[in-house]
């Protein structure tokens, strides 16, 4: 089950909710627990068994590491990761695609947001290990970390010490179901209103010959692209935030307005921010201790993004897009001297970073260098009655994306708050919730969900 | 602020509860959670299916449905659940495969060789194949006439085949096709009729002797129930009178259990049904048999889809006996009901629905 279904919106939620809230505080982990082994019972009974054993796994490695001598330590770690990393190339890479007929779950199955629950199952084994934190003793609240149903699709990747204090602390009332369900609208609107007409756009020019495109299509399709990816994940993330925030938890947000930065390395540390430091505190930082030499660092630095572009997409196209981020910051910071004035430092990184997602977007690396010729006028076409046809239609959606990625709104939102007219806030905010919940409602009307996934995490 | 989020935190959950109530006590939800096989909870499937059977059991469902296809056509491209929306009417852009053109050909091939009297083929283009031109390019892949083409190129070359795609397209600026729908109206079959019945042997009627009663101008279609988009105009429901004397003296039809049903060329019940389509003979049969008081011992088997309803009672002025048979089960119902020996000719009349899907 999706977060952006009716029936999680209208059934799912308000009976978790309502359960959640008259439950004794003694027993809220395990009727939190309880829903999220019904949510997961939704994808089928296989499927809950797979995040169950994921559970039980990584919760025995890591009291195996906990309780082992040091010198044997390693031994569960390499288990448990090796458990971690087969499990979750068996979902997304195709070399391992027996693995998922070896567990017998049905095709096409897929378990959204394993690429995120497996970051922090490996981080809570590294944490152990490093003796950060000690193993839980506690399943329930460990099976928790891993599949608490608010965060289980594609939530915020955190540490188990911050989780554990975000547990600690988590307060229910009125106040803080309101910012939920405002972050929570937020972020489905995001995903039903905006990111899936941009994957219309972009589906449209992907399913044209390269051959036959012009080269005004293709820089719609790969900025619809990019911007389709930046509403669906953090859409996603807004809603399991809220979602989050409606049961008392207060989950830190995945983005802070990343599109339209002045500089990629700006970009990189608004994007998926939890992620990116994952990937800096487990693998960047203690392999860089080790190094003295700086062109080596660099040099890592590189392949770190190389594997982060592969855990966006298991693919020659995702690693070549990890390693030219990489590159793009390491070049970047070479020539910071040279200050740019804003507005071109905004063009520049946005100019960069569009070029260099044609290779996350593409299935292979000959196959972005041709689109990438093609965006240029490779096809001795630069605009043709498609583009126009697909701008004429999609111009609205474009600016109020490019619009709503950006702060200005919040901005002037938060300018507005603190005038005179503060009191239009109140007034706006539950009628644009509501609006907002209406029309994705009404999006969603037909089928009953927004499925469509320009990437599966 | 504070306040505004309280009020807001109220009025949702509020909204979101008594949508649940009515989602839940609506009944038609409850029902489908029994539905739920074995399968599908071991597996999965069961979101999908609750996530449908809530949008169906949704309160002002239609209303909600027509607002997602105006706001979707309003801030991106008018493509609506594969119907795209223009100015005059819907029409389906789900994509066309020509291996269900060969494998329809293949199974055509098949009953004419068994067969000892003419095998007629007319494929049916829908609404996307005569108005589909001013699709944009990536939407309009495969077009229907390459598709109907193709399977004509296919078929053996002992079967006559009857080009309704030029014949409809050359009248495409008539009301040949529904505005909310993918099937033709009961001028397009008469258009198609006027050929059909001279390959067949008979000199057709013409259309000032028909008396033509609108039975409903408020039909909507398969395409509107994909969209639920109100501005597109609705569609009539006519039926073509001819008084010669002739009458209709059998009307009987067998459903998929066999069970015997008696019929008329038209129910003007079903108007008011789920389905008004059904005016033209009713509820979907298996096999058809009609008999009438034409005098010329000419027996015709037509095997069709539910493009063929509105076409039937064309023929019933020139055969005293039609053999109708759903093209979804025809081997089936022709080892039950028919001696093809009676029939010195068989028609196929199929919608490209039937065959892009088969």
């Amino acid at each position: 089950m999706t977060y952006s279904s009716l029936l999680f919106i209208y059934l799912f939620f308000p009976a978790a909710l309502g359960i959640y809230m008259i439950s004794p505080k003694k027993i809220k982990d395990i009727v939190l627990y309880a829903e999220s082994l019904i949510f997961c019972g939704f994808m089928g009974v296989k499927m809950t068994l797979f995040i169950l054993l994921f559970s039980i796994v990584n919760y025995t490695a890591g009291k195996f590491i906990y309780s082992v001598k040091p010198r044997l330590k390693s031994i569960p770690l390499a288990i448990g990761i090796l458990f971690d990393i087969i499990m979750l190339l068996s979902f997304r890479a195709d070399y391992f695609a027996y693995l998922h007929g070896f567990m017998r779950l049905p095709e096409g199955a897929y378990p959204l947001g394993i690429s995120l629950f497996t970051l922090s199952t490996v981080g809570y084994l590294a944490d152990i290990y490093k003796g950060n934190i000690r193993a839980d003793k506690n399943f329930i609240r460990f099976s928790l970390f891993v599949m608490m149903f608010p965060r289980l699709i594609m939530g915020t990747v955190i540490s188990y010490d911050t989780y554990l204090t975000t547990m600690k602390n988590r307060r229910f009332n009125i106040g803080e179901l309101g910012e939920g369900i405002i972050g929570f609208v937020k972020g489905l609107a995001k995903k039903v209103i905006v990111a899936d007409q941009l994957y219309m756009l972009y589906s449209a020019v992907d399913g044209m010959p390269l051959s036959k495109l012009s080269a005004a299509s293709a820089w719609l399709g790969i900025i619809a692209y990019i911007l389709c990816l930046y509403f669906t994940l953090s859409g996603l993330s807004d809603m399991s935030c809220g979602l989050c925030r409606c049961f008392g938890i207060r989950m830190p947000n995945s983005f802070n307005y990343p599109m339209f930065s002045g500089r990629i390395r700006v970009f990189l540390s608004k994007w998926h921010i939890q992620v990116i430091q994952w990937f800096r505190k487990y693998i960047t930082t203690p392999v860089s201790s080790m190094i003295n030499n700086a062109y080596i660092g660099k040099f890592v630095f590189v392949i770190v993004w190389t594997v982060t572009g592969m855990w966006y997409s298991f693919s020659t196209g995702g690693a070549l897009w990890g390693m030219l981020m990489g590159l793009a910051v390491v070049i970047e910071n070479k020539f910071t001297k040279f200050r740019r004035i804003r507005t071109n430092g905004v063009i520049f990184t946005m100019f960069a970073i569009t070029l260099i997602s044609v290779f996350l977007a593409a299935e292979s690396i000959s196959g972005g260098l041709r689109y990438i010729g093609v965006m240029f006028g490779g096809n001795g076409n630069l605009a043709d009655s498609l583009s126009v046809y697909l701008l004429k239609y999609y111009i609205v959606i474009l600016l109020v994306a490019v619009y709503g990625s950006t702060d200005l709104f919040k901005n002037t939102l938060a300018r507005v708050k603190d005038s005179k007219f503060g009191w239009i806030i109140s007034v706006f905010t539950p009628v644009t919730v509501f609006a907002l919940l209406l029309a994705s409602t009404a999006l969603m009307a037909y089928s009953g969900q927004s499925d469509s996934m320009i990437i599966m995490l | 602020m504070k306040r505004a989020v309280k009020i807001t935190a109220g009025a949702v959950m509020i909204f979101i509860s008594a949508v649940m109530g009515m989602i839940l006590f609506g009944g038609g939800f409850v029902q489908d959670i029994t539905t739920i096989g074995k399968t599908e909870l071991i597996n999965g499937g069961i979101d999908d299916k609750l996530a449908g059977s809530v949008a169906e059991n949704l309160p002002f469902r239609d209303y909600m449905r027509s607002l997602g296809a105006e706001a979707g056509a309003k801030i991106g491209e008018p493509v609506v659940n594969d119907v795209y929306i223009s100015d005059e009417r819907l029409l389906d852009v789900s994509a066309s495969e020509l291996s269900s053109a060969e494998n329809y050909a293949l199974e055509v091939n098949s009953f004419a060789e068994s067969y000892s009297g003419t095998v007629y083929f007319a494929a049916v283009p829908t609404s996307k194949g005569i108005y589909g031109d001013d699709l944009p390019s990536y939407i309009f892949d495969i077009t229907e006439k390459k598709l109907i083409e193709y399977l004509y190129d296919e078929l053996a070359v002992n079967i006559r085949k009857i080009d309704a795609y030029t014949i409809l397209k050359m009248l495409s600026d008539n009301y040949i096709y529904c505005r909310s729908d993918t099937k033709w109206t009961s001028y397009g079959a008469y258009c198609l009729y006027r050929t059909v019945i001279q390959k067949l042997g008979f000199i057709p009627i013409s259309y000032d002797k028909y008396a033509i009663r609108h039975v409903t101008d408020d039909y909507r279609g398969n395409l509107y129930d994909r969209t639920g988009y109100m501005e597109c105009k609705a569609d009539l429901l006519d039926i073509y009178e001819y008084s010669d004397g002739t009458e209709i003296t059998e009307c009987t039809g067998y459903d998929r259990d066999g069970v015997e049903h008696q019929l008329s060329l038209y129910d003007t019940k079903a108007v008011e049904s789920d389905n008004p389509y059904n005016l033209y003979l009713g509820e979907p049969m298996d096999f058809i048999r009609i008999k009438t008081t034409v005098n010329n011992e000419k027996a015709i088997l037509v095997i069709g889809d539910e493009t063929a309803d509105c076409f039937i009672p064309f023929l019933t002025k020139h055969y005293s006996e039609i053999a109708f048979i759903s093209a979804d089960s025809y081997k089936e119902a022709i080892e039950k009901y028919v001696d093809t020996k009676h029939y010195e000719q068989a028609l196929f009349l199929v919608g490209l629905d039937c065959i892009k899907n088969y």
